[in-house]
């Protein structure tokens, strides 16, 4: 197998993987979506509220805004020494909101809370929670802790991962007379008229949506666009909970957890 | 991590046969070793069913040739796999310390 960062930024990746398997791919993509913890508002205590908002509703907000994640530091409940059904503080995290609007109109942002633990804190300081009139209150104490994606959707430490083959382009120069027609058809803009030649630029993104063959109107096509089963072009976006090189070791290591439990117990049989 | 999240109940047992039951399990385990399992040649046929979508409970089945032993082969399978896993990691941290 051979793995390449083709572009990487804070929050997403990229990855050419070579010398794999759809199975192998989709197996990492699921633990991504649903098994790679984070930490997520999961109980919410409200003491006051007077905002336009019901208390089930603020709370439903609170729950999907994501939580710079310490994987290192906090333990998933279930997993936890202290078997505790309120938590300890190394799988429970309290976040305190407490905002009023005294004169004027304000709205409460996900920046308003304070953590008891600095490295617990939402990823974005911008995220709205409530508008509040004058003499409006909120306050309320917050408990986040790990879960899960595959338990609920505010766990999931990526708002996108996929996958797809890598697409094989080839012209050819002979049948080709350069009528345009497949450059004007891509939505991806991969092909270009360069000199007398109509190359292939980008090739990684190309959707393999074969409307550039559809549009060829030679017999046989001059243009064929292929993918290889073998190489995948490994796409995943982080909510900024975890670092997407997190998230994939972290994959990795629950996909080894899986195969030696397997293991072992296949042994005792 | 404690406690094992899976657990392996054997359905059906014979000499070139083995039907398992892995309770806690989805496509995510089963798909890539069946996979893995068909790209070795002792095996005759492999594969899995979920019964039920709401029960996480896939049973996986194993037939192999000649005297090949289907949990032989099913754990070589398993070790299989996590060597892709070991090259996957490798690879990684090769090429994020090259962008980087």
């Amino acid at each position: 197998m051979k793995v390449q960062i083709l572009d990487k930024n804070d929050v997403s990746v990229r990855l050419l993987i070579e010398g794999s398997n759809a199975a192998f791919m989709n197996a990492l993509r699921r633990i991504i979506i649903s098994e790679v913890p984070t930490m997520a508002v999961d109980d919410v205590v409200i003491i006051e509220n007077s905002s336009a908002l019901q208390d089930e509703f603020l709370a439903h907000r609170i729950g999907l805004m994501p939580l710079k994640t310490d994987l290192d530091t906090y333990n998933l409940p279930e997993n936890c020494a202290c078997k505790s059904e309120f938590g300890c503080n190394l799988c429970r995290a309290s976040l305190i909101l407490d905002v009023e609007a005294e004169n004027h109109t304000i709205t409460t942002y996900s920046g308003d809370f304070k953590s008891e633990n600095p490295s617990i804190t939402p990823v974005s300081e911008k995220i709205p929670l409530a508008k509040l009139a004058p003499s409006q209150k909120i306050r309320l104490e917050a408990y986040a802790r790990l879960g899960k994606g595959k338990e609920h959707a505010r766990w999931q430490p990526v708002s996108m991962c996929a996958y797809k083959y890598m697409p094989i382009i080839t012209v050819n120069t002979k049948l080709c007379d350069l009528c345009g027609d497949c450059i004007k058809m891509c939505p991806r803009n991969i092909l270009v008229k360069k000199g007398e030649k109509l190359e292939v630029r980008n090739t990684t993104d190309c959707t393999i949506c074969q409307d550039c063959v559809d549009a060829c109107q030679k017999t046989p096509k001059a243009i064929e666009v292929k993918w290889d089963e073998n190489t995948f072009i490994f796409r995943l976006e982080s909510t900024g909970a975890l670092t997407p090189k997190r998230i994939v070791s972290e994959a990795l290591n629950i996909l080894d957890e899986k195969l030696t439990d397997l293991q072992s117990q296949l042994k005792g049989k | 991590m404690e406690g094992l999240s899976i657990k392996v109940k054997i359905m059906k047992q014979k000499k070139n046969e083995l039907k398992i039951e892995i309770e806690g399990e989805s496509h995510t385990l089963c798909n890539v070793v069946q996979k893995t399992l068909l790209e070795d040649n002792r095996v005759d046929f492999a594969g899995y069913h979920i019964p039920h979508p709401l029960t996480a409970s896939p049973q996986l089945y194993v037939r192999t040739k000649g005297k090949s032993k289907p949990d032989t082969v099913l754990k070589a399978a398993v070790k299989q796999i996590k060597k892709d896993t070991a090259s996957f990691r490798k690879e990684l941290a090769i090429a994020s310390k090259k962008i980087s």
